[in-house]
């Protein structure tokens, strides 16, 4: 059963001839211990989800719940909120800061300084208790706030953009940290435009732009519908060969560096004709790979289908142009299609 | 706690909590509230000091021209003791001259129809000095001139006696509890600190309400908090807090105040009086207490009368009641801004209705219960500093003064609400400078 569920929300800032919607007709559900990854690129309408779900703002029109409650006062003690700007009481201690921020989630004073050393410690930071924040390093704020987020023991975790200005120590801490929220039964809602970021670490995922659903489902499975359709080269020598392939429409570059190579096969184009040319063109090939396209090659498609189609039927076939597999529906099918 | 947490009002207890003990324990705070009465003291007592002492020192020496002829021996008994008459008789250009290098301060050139009215004395220096010295010179020589003027017109000695003896006024403020003598003079003074208090005190808190508000949103914490608590006990919170804050000060502040005074009685004494400190028992020569409007050593005793728990326990609901209507409105100011510098233009509308009433000051002490401060006392946006003034200053009936706090009390209950739909919307505004009119759309709009 989904801890959370978002149902046909819209959001319009502004009104009159002016108004902008920020969120349009967005549905999701994310479940316990998994890790759901809501993308999009910046201005897609993530943040203005997460402050409809954290009730930091209302929906002008759907439904979010939370254990199968409207979010409300109530539910804010549920859910943990690490937002994209961060921010602390610079002023204050960290252990203050730490209790105080767990105690207007509910927590009583005790069960919040207990929960704050046990994270402190897990972060090896239990020398900071006293320190002022702005005495310290901006990783080390991070993850001050970050502890503020999960300190309160929530059953709903947002992370937005929560590795950026992390050093990649830390960024492994913090993907561990998260598994292991995952392990004992948590939700984990992630917000990124780091579509590779996601990619490592998330179960479902929902990618939304321009405030639309353009895409979601199971990460394994959004993968599948597109198919094994790109290929990954390592190889010796020149790669004029490619070009020749690309020039005639075979197979789209996505990346291109000395000696490796990954590209979309076209419609028609078997996996076979890309290692032949290579065979043929480079001196020698050290690693030849057939696989899905990566999540950030998805959602280009996505969202380039997306438009194409516009706004009332943007999943048409998957054609060239069209790009979205067929049995991809996830606006028209009246629900969220979480796997 | 025995107190459900969904009941908002335990979040904003603990919201009010976190804001004031972060502010109370900073070494801001123990600073200004050891300061401010030591600067206030500094305020009042360095001139009165500096004054004082001039005033004995500087020695003048002067020459007299007396045309008259009879003149110039009694205007040298008259003149204050500093200044010394040491030549008479000499040529003007000789004096002129003196003055100029500096052997002589001055001198006075009585023209013979002075006596008569026909012509007009005068005193020749490099400058007079203050206002009390001009004074001074000005009253010598008017007793002086009277006094022949008298003798010319026949009149008895006992007469001239007669004029001479003291006429003095004492003022005193009649009300239910006993007569206070000498209370008219103390007890404006009274209704002047207390109406100046609770201004800047409204404005000091009302600011630190504003930027409060700046601070958080500009360090994106505000984002944390609106996912724990509603814009409206935050705001409250920290309303609630900072005006704690407040009490605490002015409380810290009195009791320092009161302590100064305590020890600044004798003090004053001193300073003013010498003689009644070295000869205590002694009666004072006629004048010599005129010049305090009280008795030093009672200073303590005359606040107590002045400051009556009643007026003491308006003062503080009124301020409270002022900080409540203005800093819910700071407040909003504050959530529409980035930086505190934005907040200049959105400050007006609150700064006017605040200052405004400092203007009304004067006319309402002298004229307590006229119309206008009647009105003034009641209406919402001044009858926190006005209301205090006035009973400060008369015996305001009790009605009125129960009358004013449940307006003022209406009012800020409205403002509150008012405030929170543009605090809500504020807080998260980011990126687009806020006019007037942006934030009376998100009052109707919210």
């Amino acid at each position: 059963m989904p801890l959370l569920e978002v149902e046909h929300v819209t959001k319009r800032y502004g009104q009159g001839r002016t108004a902008v919607v920020a969120v349009d007709d967005v549905s999701f559900r994310a479940e316990p211990g998994r890790i759901f990854g809501l993308l999009g690129p910046n201005g897609a309408g993530k943040t203005s989800t997460i402050r409809m779900i954290a009730y930091i703002t209302t929906p002008d029109a759907g439904r979010i719940t939370l254990g199968g409650r409207p979010v409300g006062p109530a539910t804010q003690r549920l859910m943990g909120y690490l937002p994209e700007e961060r921010g602390l009481y610079r002023k204050l201690r960290v252990g203050e800061q730490l209790v105080y921020l767990a105690r207007l989630k509910g927590r009583s004073a005790s069960e919040a300084e207990a929960a704050a050393r046990r994270w402190l410690d897990r972060f090896d930071a239990l020398g900071w208790w006293s320190k002022r924040v702005e005495e310290l390093s901006k990783g080390m704020q991070q993850k001050v706030q970050f502890i503020a987020t999960v300190a309160h023991d929530p059953a709903l975790v947002i992370l937005d953009e929560p590795f950026t200005g992390l050093d990649p120590l830390n960024t492994d801490l913090l993907r561990e940290v998260i598994a292991e929220l995952r392990a004992a039964g948590r939700t984990v809602l992630f917000a990124s435009h780091r579509m590779e970021q996601v990619e490592q670490v998330c179960d479902d995922l929902c990618l939304i732009a321009e405030g639309r659903v353009v895409l979601s489902g199971a990460l394994r499975e959004v993968k599948r519908r597109f198919g094994r359709d790109t290929v990954t080269l390592a190889f010796d020598g020149g790669d004029g060969w490619l070009d020749a392939l690309a020039a005639g429409g075979a197979v789209e570059v996505l990346s291109r560096t000395a000696g490796h190579v990954t590209a979309r096969l076209a419609d028609g184009t078997p996996p076979r004709r890309v290692l032949e040319a290579a065979l043929a063109g480079a001196r020698e090939v050290v690693h030849f790979e057939l696989h899905e396209p990566p999540l950030d090659e998805i959602f280009r498609i996505a969202v380039s289908g997306d438009r194409a189609a516009g706004p009332s039927d943007h999943r048409a076939g998957g054609g060239p142009g069209g790009a979205l597999p067929p049995g991809q529906a996830p606006r028209s099918s009246g629900g969220p299609i979480v796997r | 706690m025995t107190r459900s947490f969904d009941d908002p009002m335990s979040k904003v207890l603990l919201i009010a909590r976190s804001e004031y003990l972060r502010r109370v324990r900073s070494k801001t705070f123990a600073v200004t509230t050891l300061l401010a009465p030591l600067l206030a003291l500094a305020v009042v007592a360095l001139p009165i000091a500096f004054a004082t002492m001039t005033g004995d020192e500087a020695a003048r020496r002067v020459a007299v021209v007396d045309r008259t002829g009879r003149l110039a021996r009694p205007l040298a008994e008259a003149l204050p003791p500093t200044y010394t008459v040491i030549a008479e008789g000499a040529p003007v250009d000789s004096l002129r001259a003196r003055v100029l290098d500096g052997r002589l301060d001055g001198y006075f050139v009585l023209p013979e129809g002075l006596l008569d009215g026909t012509a007009g004395a005068a005193y020749y220096s490099r400058g007079v000095g203050g206002l009390a010295q001009q004074a001074a010179l000005q009253a010598a020589l008017r007793d002086v001139v009277r006094a022949a003027r008298i003798r010319d017109a026949g009149a008895p000695e006992a007469v001239l006696d007669l004029l001479g003896a003291r006429a003095g006024l004492d003022l005193v403020t009649v009300s239910a509890e006993g007569d206070a003598a000498d209370g008219a003079l103390a007890s404006s003074a009274v209704a002047y600190v207390l109406g100046l208090l609770i201004y800047v005190a409204v404005l000091i808190y009302g600011v630190m309400v504003m930027r409060g508000v700046i601070e958080e949103k500009a360090n994106r914490i505000v984002e944390v908090i609106a996912s724990s608590a509603r814009p409206f006990e935050l705001m409250m919170g920290k309303v609630l807090g900072i005006g704690a804050v407040g009490l605490t000060q002015l409380v810290g502040w009195s009791a320092l105040m009161l302590a100064f005074s305590v020890a600044a009685g004798p003090l004053l004494a001193l300073l003013f009086s010498p003689e009644a400190m070295s000869a205590p028992g002694m009666s004072l020569p006629e004048g010599a207490s005129g010049e305090l409007p009280f008795d030093p050593e009672e200073l303590p005793s005359l606040l107590g009368r002045l400051l009556s728990p009643g007026l003491l326990a308006a003062f503080v609901g009124f301020f409270l009641g002022g900080y409540l209507l203005f800093s819910s409105l700071f407040a909003a100011v504050g959530s529409a801004v980035e930086q505190e510098s934005d907040a200049q233009t959105l400050q007006l509308p609150i700064m006017l209705p605040i200052i405004l009433p400092v203007f009304f000051l004067p006319s309402v002490l002298t004229a307590p219960d006229s119309g206008l401060s009647v009105f003034l006392s009641l209406f919402p946006f001044s009858s926190p500093i006005l209301m205090v003034v006035r009973m400060a200053a008369t015996d305001v009936p009790a009605w009125q003064v129960l009358l004013a706090l449940a307006i003022l009390v209406a009012a800020f209950v409205g403002m509150i609400a008012l405030a929170a739909r543009v605090y809500r919307v504020g807080i998260l505004m980011y990126g687009k400078r806020a006019t007037l009119r942006d934030l009376w759309r998100w009052v109707r709009t919210a």
